[in-house]
């Protein structure tokens, strides 16, 4: 089993290859890119000053053009550009912004704490309610509570989390002015008290919270119901029932032990969750983290940021699925990974 | 429905046809997305500034498909097309037994109606007529919502008819032949499915601005894997089963043996994911016309309506009415997803008590 996840993890070099390559073939092939848009300034700009010249200008000399092209090493073909790039990166090495002139990883570790606090708040109250809701929808199959509940988790289920952000800011930020219109902290947050801070930051983060676990909540808690009803209807179970064992207490004791393993499935997924965010939310409510950095750096392009982002997203995303195997088989030891089975 | 009696000559099929439709609730949101996709085809009739139909001097006219007519057609003293709402109002007041039919919501989806004395978004109103309000450029927000859910009808269905496609035929090869052709595809799935999907797409909008096609194939470019996944282990399933050997030891060719045999058994399943590839399909686009990088303005779209409500949240119409719309159709199809499911699955539970 060392050995799966061993080549697990050296599958994750060709992987990760393959997405850059991808990415930055991309923004080198297509046209638009920063040079081309400088030209076709410099034409506009070209026109406008045309009156006083007498002929020529416009666009920009050879000289400039490769220049420029040096600048951003636009001047090499593809995969020299591609190689040089990722011996960079080897060395920890993202490059300059475009657009700050600042060190593509300084910016981008400025904005960590926004987005781990996000995620590892997300993260741990998908779980305080997603297990719980989903045990009580199991065992009480058709009730009362079940019925109520499924409007909600249907709701959830339906929606995309960022129409959920939407509706949720329009209506209590934007109408109600129950909450402040996004942001991370109020202005005046450094003069508050340690207690107070806390209040603010929760008062911002109380609606951006409901939308990422909007995300994630109806798909859980479906999980999670339909693992332990799915155990409910076992013969251990028969077992347990006929030696006298309440509900309760043989669920506790043993259906859930065995449904909480494809829960633990997600888990690995949500680590990219945790840092990189959600593009749309963090745009709707404005909130600092590298989602919205992201968003900000494709429209600016600001190329060394979005390749920057999108090495640490994609790592993180393809170390997420080995933990959610690894999570796997830590709570499910039947589980042998390699076995030649696809 | 010809096809659908033609479907159900397969007993399992039947059984599943009927399973189906036992399920009141996605039989009917089913039975209503349908209405509610044929009725947007002729969103003209439903929405439109010009009118259904004109009756002028003894003869019928029907503006709504075909050429525009000019004002002095119906007697007016200009060349432009018609203003028919005016043209309505005249008609009436001249009293010369002449009439204008409006479509139920009478104004067009790119057309900008101002106000006098105020400045847009104009919030909904019974006398200017429109009753969801207006956008920033004073377009009619029912309008703009009915032309924007075709849109995000057509492209949905049409991005799950390319995934699905492709899919298809390169999962059943990968499992067909197997070998190196599985192993390279396998590799390039792996990377596929772990690239950022909206990040890169955002990338790639921001560069080369979509038209609808090219959205369309950028967005299937990045989204055929999963389909193409689950067919390579359907055909694999199949491949092991008896029957297949059968065929093969009566000596059918490999193209008989897929298309006759591996194909119907496998693709059937893959109706119980089309509701959700269309809700992910409704919302991708919708996703990223309010980011800003989908289909080029004016092209009437939910994203961006929804755009101009975040940017303008007192114009609570705005966004109200684009998050009722998708509510409304997004429930309906997971209804029909849910219904389809448990008719492919019936999940029976006992409990010991």
């Amino acid at each position: 089993m060392a050995g799966y996840f061993l080549r697990r993890f050296l599958l994750i070099i060709p992987t990760f290859i393959g997405i850059t390559l991808l990415v930055f073939a991309i923004t080198r092939v297509v046209p638009g890119g920063p040079i081309e848009r400088m030209m076709t300034q410099a034409q506009l700009g070209g026109e406008t000053g045309g009156l006083q010249r007498s002929q020529g200008g416009g666009t920009l000399s050879e000289e400039q053009m490769a220049e420029l092209e040096k600048y951003y090493g636009f001047d090499k073909p593809i995969l020299t550009g591609y190689a040089l790039w990722l011996k960079k990166v080897l060395q920890l090495d993202l490059g300059l912004s475009t657009r700050y002139q600042d060190p593509v990883w300084q910016i981008i570790r400025e904005r960590f704490p926004v987005s781990i606090f996000y995620g590892v708040t997300t993260l741990i109250l998908t779980y305080l309610v997603c297990i719980p809701l989903g045990l009580l929808k199991g065992m009480y199959h058709g009730g009362r509570f079940d019925g109520a509940s499924s409007a909600v988790v249907f709701l959830g289920y339906a929606l995309p989390s960022y129409v959920i952000g939407i509706a949720l800011i329009s209506l209590f930020a934007g109408y109600y002015d129950w909450f402040p219109l996004g942001g991370f902290v109020s202005d005046d947050f450094s003069e508050l008290s340690p207690w107070q801070k806390t209040k603010d930051i929760f008062h911002h983060a109380a609606l951006p919270l409901i939308a990422y676990l909007a995300g994630s909540f109806a798909v859980t808690t479906l999980m999670m119901k339909n693992a332990l009803m799915d155990n409910l209807s076992t013969d251990y179970m028969r077992t347990a029932a006929a030696k006298g064992l309440g509900l309760g207490q043989s669920v506790r004791r043993h259906a859930l032990r065995n449904s909480l393993i494809p829960v633990a499935t997600s888990f690995g997924s949500n680590i990219s969750l945790l840092i990189s965010g959600s593009f749309l939310i963090e745009t709707i409510f404005n909130i600092d983290g590298i989602g919205l950095l992201g968003y900000e750096a494709i429209i600016e392009r600001d190329y060394p940021i979005v390749m920057g982002i999108l090495v640490i997203s994609s790592l993180l995303y393809l170390i997420g699925n080995i933990l959610s195997d690894i999570c796997v088989a830590l709570v499910d030891p039947r589980i042998r990974f390699g076995g030649g089975v696809h | 429905m010809a096809l659908v009696s033609r479907l159900l000559r397969n007993p399992v099929a039947r059984k599943r046809w009927q399973r189906f439709k036992q399920s009141r609730r996605g039989y009917i949101s089913a039975c209503l997305l349908i209405l509610l996709t044929g009725l947007s085809f002729a969103a003209e009739m439903l929405a439109s500034h010009r009118a259904l139909v004109v009756y002028y001097q003894g003869e019928l006219y029907f503006p709504t498909y075909g050429a525009t007519h000019s004002g002095r057609d119906f007697g007016l003293d200009y060349a432009y097309e018609v203003n028919y709402r005016e043209l309505k109002s005249q008609f009436a007041n001249a009293d010369e037994g002449n009439w204008v039919l409006m479509p139920p919501v009478p104004f067009g989806p790119l057309e900008t109606d101002l106000i006098a004395g105020d400045f847009p978004p104009h919030a909904p109103s019974l006398t200017s007529g429109h009753l969801l309000g207006t956008d920033t450029s004073g377009r009619d927000v029912f309008a703009r919502l009915i032309y924007g859910f075709r849109t995000a009808m057509v492209f949905s269905l049409l991005l799950l008819g390319f995934t699905y496609l492709v899919g298809v035929a390169i999962g059943c090869l990968m499992g067909y032949w197997g070998g190196k052709f599985d192993l390279f595809f396998q590799r390039i799935i792996e990377i596929w499915s772990n690239i950022p999907f909206l990040y890169v797409i955002m990338i790639v909008a921001s560069v080369i601005t979509p038209g609808f096609w090219t959205l369309l194939l950028i967005m299937a470019f990045f989204g055929w894997t999963s389909m193409t996944w689950y067919m390579r282990t359907a055909t694999y399933k199949e491949m092991a089963r008896d029957y297949v050997m059968a065929a093969r030891a009566l000596g059918a060719s490999g193209s008989r043996i897929v298309f006759r045999h591996i194909l119907p058994n496998s693709v059937s399943t893959l109706i119980t994911f089309v509701p959700f590839s269309v809700a992910g399909g409704i919302t991708s686009l919708t996703a990223l016309d309010y980011l800003g990088f989908g289909l080029p303005p004016p092209t009437p779209s939910w994203g961006e309506l929804l755009k101009q409500g975040t940017e303008n949240l007192e114009s609570l119409w705005l966004v109200g009415s684009v998050v009722t719309a998708m509510t409304l159709i997004l429930m309906l199809v997971a209804y029909v997803g849910e219904a389809i499911r448990d008719a492919y699955d019936p999940r029976k539970f006992s409990f010991y008590e």
